[in-house]
């Protein structure tokens, strides 16, 4: 015992020797560890002038491959000494008793666990300055394991992961003492992140849910689905690209709150500003501001408020934390909408759509401003059908349809999807839409018309992987132009044969099978498993669930 | 089983072939005609192209309007069927919509003189029937 308190550079060594002298040799493994722990004492002793904490862990490491399990005796040997030991001896008891870990079996024994359970009662016992000293001592450690783990010494990893597997309560003794150990301990690291030191390094950043925001968020999800599909049947739609990370991120949009869903949304809809497709964003916030109108009337006013303002402040006190980001995302639509407002507005007729629509709104004084923008279509009704839709729709999922709804409006023909939606009830906007029809005159429906096409044609540009010549590729846009005439002729015609006035699902395959992209061997099921997307599929092939249920209802 | 299969494809063979011969024969008439009209020659191998082309041209034909009368949720073809199917070319469009009408107004005379024809009948019998009734009740 007197030999320990003069030199506290030799305690860890002298530990070591007396818990190797009288460990019980049960593993095969023992003397040889035995041997190396002799041959690593003498390196030990040479770098004395190491920093301490690398020599504990040498020596722990030294110590765990030799000493597997720890007689009692040694141990209580060892935790006897406690109080007359410095806090570097303590650390080396807990680093002592930490299970080995392998490289191919991460996950330690409980057993140890107790052990240092045990040393840290003692450790309480002992005073407060104990404690406090040991701080300096456990602050190197904790930092020199990331930096460890950098060069990628294996076993220092190995001994990193132990501990912090092994040793859960450990840091528990500590929090109350250091903050900025819980970053390494109280959020333990996964063997995953030991193996990639980058990741190590980064704690993950939760925030609290909003449980608000997540009820609602569970909604959107709910009702967003069947709006997805019927509005997009287009097989190459550019949204597909840019809708799929906006879909699967709107979701996740939802929990995370302030600052980041504002970033995302804005994200998500410079994303969509980008692409050139200007009447896609200018019919985001009219679309936004109906569907939330549509949602939540008490909601509508301090929305529309916001976005005419483009300052939420005013909205944003009366309304619950669970509507503050759908208000922040509004002033994010508030500002694209004064972009619009300096791109220009697109036709008189597409002002004059979004009015009927509205309408349907509360709010009147923003309307003017959405107005001014307004999205733009060529068909009226699958505005009407659309949008009768869209009000099902709460906001987390307005930008992934925006561009789907937007890629679909810039073709002449009506797909079948949309005209699905216009069998639905459409009728409330149809009504309060009478004037429309006559209004839209032949202009405006060229230049969606060709704007869809130039859009189709610089798909087939893409795809020919030669230069064209514009003449060429204005031939090319005829014939898209006559052949989705065609298509859109033989879709009518089909609904009326079968005595409807509604393009149905059959319609499309009766085409299908016309063209010979349906056949008695390859059936419209095989082809929606091949080509679409799986949200789609699920969509259009109905799959039985439990309880008799089939999804979807047909 | 094997064999019979066999046979019955065999069977089938026969029977397109003669069809196919059937109407080869047809196109030839018809292209002689042409011929004589024109005051033009057909050569052999048009007069088979044709009538290949024909013949498969009827296959699809009747696929598509079995398909179109299911469509319609029907199991007889419908002269609506083959208006669908004859949209494309609007001449023929034209004809066979004027044919279509002429054969519906020949069925409804028929029907409407066939009426007249049972209603006196009906009215004959009736009387007898009555007269008969009559007769035995007295």
């Amino acid at each position: 015992m007197a030999d320990h308190d003069p030199d506290s550079d030799s305690t860890p060594r002298t530990l070591l020797r007396r818990v190797l002298d009288t460990a019980d040799p049960r593993t095969p493994r023992r003397p040889r560890s035995a041997r190396a722990g002799a041959q690593r004492r003498a390196l030990l002793e040479t770098a004395s002038s190491r920093r301490s904490s690398s020599q504990t862990k040498m020596t722990t490491r030294r110590h765990s491959h030799g000493a597997r399990s720890i007689s009692r005796s040694a141990y209580v040997q060892a935790s006897g000494h406690l109080k007359e030991q410095t806090p570097r001896t303590l650390l080396k008891n807990i680093l002592l008793t930490a299970p080995e870990s392998s490289i191919l079996m991460p996950k330690s024994v409980v057993k140890p666990v107790p052990a240092p359970q045990v040393v840290q009662p003692s450790r309480r016992e002992s005073s407060l300055g104990s404690l406090e000293l040991q701080l300096p001592e456990l602050e190197p450690p904790t930092t020199l394991a990331p930096g460890l783990l950098a060069p990628g010494r294996r076993k220092q990893r190995l001994r990193l992961s132990m501990f912090q597997q092994g040793v859960p309560d450990f840091p528990l003794c500590l929090l109350p003492l250091t903050s900025s150990l819980n970053l390494t301990f109280a959020t333990p690291l996964q063997p995953q992140s030991v193996q990639r030191p980058g990741l190590a390094r980064r704690p993950p950043a939760r925030r609290a849910v909003d449980v608000g925001a997540f009820l609602q968020d569970l909604r959107d999800t709910s009702l967003a689905p069947p709006n997805i599909v019927l509005e997009d049947t287009q097989p190459f739609s550019q949204p597909t690209v840019g809708c799929s990370p906006r879909v699967y991120r709107s979701p996740p949009c939802m929990p995370h709150t302030g600052a980041e869903d504002t970033e995302l949304a804005a994200g998500c809809k410079k994303r969509s500003s980008g692409p050139g497709m200007q009447t896609n964003s200018p019919e985001k916030p009219a679309q936004f501001l109906a569907g939330e109108a549509e949602e939540v009337d008490a909601f509508a006013l301090d929305f529309l408020s916001t976005s005419s303002g483009v300052s939420g402040e005013d909205g944003v006190e009366p309304l619950q934390d669970g509507v503050e980001e759908a208000e922040k995302r509004m002033e994010e639509e508030g500002v694209s909408v004064s972009e619009m407002e300096a791109t220009g507005a697109q036709g008189p007729s597409r002002a004059e759509e979004p009015e009927g629509h509205t309408e349907v709104t509360e709010a009147e004084e923003s309307q003017g401003t959405a107005e001014a923008k307004g999205p733009g279509a060529s068909s009226g009704d699958e505005d009407a059908s659309d949008r009768a839709a869209r009000p099902e729709l709460v906001s987390s999922t307005p930008e992934s349809l925006q561009a789907r709804r937007h890629h679909q409006f810039l073709e002449p023909d009506p797909p079948p999807g949309a005209a699905v939606l216009s069998s639905e009830p459409a009728e409330p906007l149809l009504v309060r839409r009478p004037p429309r029809p006559g209004t839209t005159g032949p202009r405006p429906q060229q230049d969606p018309h060709k704007a869809g096409l130039s859009h189709y044609v610089k798909f087939f540009s893409f795809y020919a992987k030669m230069p064209m010549e514009r003449k060429a590729l204005e031939m090319v846009e005829k014939c898209l132009d006559k052949y989705f005439q065609h298509l859109c002729d033989d879709l009518e015609v089909f609904a009326a044969h079968a005595g409807r006035k509604t393009v149905k699902p059959e319609d499309v395959e009766l085409l299908m099978r016309r063209q010979g992209l349906v056949t008695d061997q390859v059936s419209l099921h095989v082809l929606v498993e091949r080509y679409l997307p799986l949200e789609y599929r699920q969509l259009l092939i109905p799959c039985a669930s439990s309880g008799n249920s089939v999804f979807p209802a047909q | 089983m094997e064999e019979e299969a066999e046979a019955e494809e065999q069977q089938r063979f026969s029977y397109q072939q003669r069809l196919k011969a059937a109407v080869h024969y047809t196109v030839g008439c018809l292209c002689e005609e042409v011929a004589l009209d024109k005051g033009m020659q057909f050569s052999r191998q048009t007069i088979a192209a044709i009538s290949e082309l024909t013949f498969r041209q009827c296959e699809n034909f009747a696929k598509d309007l079995e398909m179109f009368a299911r469509h319609a949720r029907r199991t007889t073809i419908n002269t609506e069927d083959v208006k669908l199917l004859a949209r494309r070319s609007d001449s023929l469009l034209k004809y066979i919509t004027d044919k279509s009408e002429e054969i519906t107004h020949i069925n409804l005379e028929r029907k409407a003189r066939k009426k007249k024809k049972s209603e006196d009948g009906n009215h004959n019998s009736r009387e007898l029937a009555e007269a008969g009734v009559v007769e035995s009740e007295q």
